[in-house]
Order: C-alpha cells, then sequence, then structure tokens
C-alpha cells in the first residue's frame, strides 16, 4: 500500500513540475539576556545539496500551543560569509518549543518551518 | 511589512473559522471546548490529500469538510445526550483524544526529492507545499482564505434567517419548550455539531497550506478555549459577533507586542470581563436588533425624503 502510494506521489509529482524544495537546517544560540537568540540558518538545494546564496527571506516564530497568536515578527535574514549561510536573531517571548518560520521571496516562493526548543542557558 | 500584514490577515481569517465553529455550538445552547480537534481532522485530511495523494486543493477542501462534519457528527451522536458541563467535558476529552492520537499517528511515504513525506507523530507533518508548488501568492491565499469564509458566513445569514435558524435559537434557549412545539431537538442539535465540524475542519485545512507544517501540539486546548472566547466577547446575536471577537483579539495582541509573553494575560482579563459586562459579547441580540431598527428607520426616513424630492 505505501510503495503504491509512493509510486502515485513520485509521478503525480514528477507531472506536475514541481520544483525542488529548499532545504535548511538551523542553529540557535543564546545572545545577551533573555530569550535572546542569533540563529545561523543553512541553506541548501534539497536534490543537488549545493548552498543556496543571494536567498531572500524572513524569520518569524510561532509557539505551537497558540500558533496564531503567540508568534513573533518576522525579521530579515542577514546573508553571512559562507556561502549558503544566514543569520538571525530572534527576541522571543519566553523560553520553551517554539516553531521558527523561513518564508522565502527569492530564488523561489517556499516557507520552511523547523521545532526548535530554546532552553535557558545554565 | 506587507508580507507581515498579510500574514496577520491570515490568521484573522483562520482563526475565524474556529470561532464560527463555536458560535453554532454556542447557539445549539451547548459550549464545546474541542473544536480543536476537527481544525486538526480539517488540517490533517487536507494535508495529506494535497501532499500524499497530490489532489486539488478544492478537492482536499471539500473532503476535509466532510471529514469534520462526519467526525463532529458521531461525537454528537453520544456526547449530545449529555448537558452543560458534562458535555463539554467530553468535548475536551475528544480534543485531547484526538490530538494524543496524532502523536501516535504516523504515514509517511517517500517523496519526489528521495525525502519521506506525510505525517510523522509529534515530529508533525512537514512538507504541505500545495501553495507555494502552484505558484499561489501570499494575497491570493488570502483572499482565498476570505473568500471560503464569506461563503460560510453566507450560508450561516441564510441558515439563520431560514427556519433551521429559528429552530437552532429556540433549542438553545429552552431546549424542552422548544420540544412542546414540535421540534427535533437532537436532530438540529446533530446538525449544528456536524456543520460546526465542517467549519472547524475547513478552518484546519485552509491552516495546514497556510503553515505548511503542522503538528500535533498546534491543536491543543489553548486554540479551543480562543475559539470559545472570540464568539462570546464577540456577541452571539450575529455570525459576524465571532469575527468581531477574532478582530478585537488580533488587534489587541499585535498592539501589546511591548508587553512581550504578558500580553496573553490581556486576553484572560478581557473574558473576564466581558462575561460580567456583556455576558453575550458586544453583538448580542439586543445590539443586533437595536441595529437593524435603527438601519430599518435611516432606510425609511430615506426613501420618504426621496420620494417628497421628487
Amino acid at each position: 500500500m505505501k510503495y503504491a502510494i509512493s509510486a502515485v506521489v513520485l509521478y503525480c509529482c514528477c507531472s506536475a513540475g514541481f520544483g525542488a524544495p529548499i532545504k535548511a537546517d538551523l542553529e540557535c544560540r543564546p545572545a545577551g539576556a533573555g530569550p535572546v537568540y542569533d540563529c545561523m540558518i543553512r541553506l541548501s538545494d534539497s536534490k543537488s545539496r549545493a548552498p543556496v546564496s543571494d536567498a531572500a527571506f524572513t524569520v518569524s516564530a510561532d509557539m505551537p500551543s497558540m500558533p496564531m497568536t503567540h508568534n513573533l515578527r518576522p525579521v530579515p535574514a542577514l546573508p553571512q560569509r559562507a556561502a549558503g549561510v544566514y543569520r538571525a536573531r530572534l527576541a522571543l517571548e519566553m523560553y520553551g518549543k517554539w516553531n521558527v518560520k523561513l518564508r522565502i521571496s527569492s530564488p523561489m516562493q517556499d516557507q520552511i518551518t523547523k521545532a526548535y526548543d530554546f532552553f535557558e542557558a545554565p | 511589512m506587507e508580507q507581515y500584514a498579510l500574514g496577520v490577515l491570515a490568521n484573522a481569517g483562520l482563526l475565524a473559522f474556529l470561532a464560527l465553529s463555536a458560535y453554532v455550538l454556542i447557539i445549539a445552547g451547548e459550549m464545546s471546548f474541542g473544536q480543536q480537534a476537527f481544525f486538526a481532522i480539517g488540517a490533517y485530511s487536507a494535508g495529506m490529500l494535497t501532499t500524499l495523494a497530490a489532489m486539488p486543493l478544492a478537492i482536499a477542501l471539500l473532503a476535509a469538510a466532510a471529514c469534520g462534519a462526519l467526525a463532529a457528527g458521531l461525537l454528537g451522536l453520544l456526547s449530545l445526550r449529555l448537558r452543560g458541563l458534562y458535555f463539554s467535558m467530553s468535548t475536551l476529552a475528544v480534543a485531547e483524544m484526538t490530538r494524543i492520537c496524532l502523536e501516535r499517528f504516523s504515514f509517511q511515504v517517500d517523496g519526489p526529492e528521495g525525502q519521506l513525506i506525510g505525517p510523522n507523530g509529534s515530529a508533525g507533518f512537514g512538507g504541505i507545499r500545495y501553495v507555494f508548488e502552484h505558484g499561489l501568492e501570499q494575497g491570493e491565499f488570502v483572499l482565498l482564505v476570505f473568500a471560503i469564509l464569506l461563503t460560510v458566513l453566507l450560508i450561516m445569514y441564510g441558515a439563520d434567517r431560514a427556519r433551521f435558524g429559528t429552530s437552532l435559537r429556540m433549542v438553545g434557549e429552552d431546549p424542552e419548550l422548544a420540544s412542546m412545539f414540535g421540534i427535533d431537538v437532537r436532530r438540529v442539535k446533530l446538525i449544528a455539531a456536524a456543520a460546526a465540524g465542517a467549519i472547524a475542519a475547513l478552518g484546519g485545512a485552509l491552516y495546514a497550506h497556510h503553515n505548511t507544517f503542522i503538528e500535533p501540539g498546534n491543536f491543543d486546548v489553548m486554540l479551543g478555549v480562543h475559539s470559545l472566547c472570540y464568539a462570546l466577547i464577540g456577541g452571539l446575536g450575529t455570525p459576524l459577533g465571532p469575527l468581531l471577537g477574532v478582530g478585537i483579539d488580533i488587534f489587541l495582541m499585535e498592539g501589546s507586542r511591548l508587553f512581550q509573553g504578558y500580553r496573553m494575560i490581556a486576553f484572560g482579563a478581557l473574558v473576564a470581563l466581558f462575561l460580567i459586562v456583556r455576558p453575550r459579547g458586544l453583538l448580542d441580540e439586543r445590539m443586533v436588533n437595536l441595529v437593524r431598527s435603527s438601519v430599518r428607520k435611516a432606510t425609511q426616513r430615506y426613501f420618504t425624503i426621496m420620494r417628497r424630492k421628487q
């Protein structure tokens, strides 16, 4: 059953000509007092694994338990020296699990959401 | 900034579905703390249909609404024999059971890029990229959300003015009296529960496609409590009431970002205040009748003046 669905999905996706999605890796470190974090985001092409440079995107975060009201205003991600690496500072309202959203406007329209645990530094 | 404003608008539209869903049940005389369960059912079913079965969004939305109605109808069959607090508790229990089931639910298949796609228990269900794969801009998606919301509102207005609306309000006010008038109370409540489930599921389906990622944690009790509060703040006199409640909450939340996490307290205080001062919300039945009669009088006056001028 699973294989049959996989085959249908593969067929439908290929025939519709979907663009290859971008893969994102996220790593956040505390930056100052309170729940303020510097997040390093590594973008790569999900097919070729090549880093995606010159991307334009914003980073925001939603608290999973109250997704549409307890959230952060989006901040632009700034490109770093290394290819495909971007930085964004997130000033969270509290520690805990947040869904970090990357809204990409270039080179393609996409949105990547990553669940991330922000814990208080010991 | 434009993207941010569109995001806020989309959130308001999506929450409005949940608020309307809770409103339908309040009108039927029942308080549900579990409408988030149908929101989740809609989100997962529509997400799976567009992502795993590559179905068009329109079909996924219809199927999600049907799943929500079916689930709510089945729950109604079992729980509508309960009254008041017992009914509320049963809806909360079912919502939590649904969330826990979703924590265990995993159905992943190989995606086009070789990665696994589909729901993966508590790790969530990502890659619901239909909107992006089909080139829908954020503004267009917001328009779609509001177009569907408007359609739901028009259907609700139609039902409110029809015999069913009168029966529903009578059942909500006094089920015994409604029964004496020949209204099948159980049937009316069951239809209301199924309709409320369908509305919530429709909102959930749109939410999944807006967010591209859903997880069981998104559908916890907080969402259900908020949906109930939107209807109670906005008012129970008209379907526009819950929308007003959503607008007030979003405005309050966005306008008080300075207070960070403490701003959620303001929402709780607002609900407490409304329950004391205006227990049936801002746009309650009295206010709606007042507005209606004022508009009617103003229209009559306008036409009288126009006739005199001619």
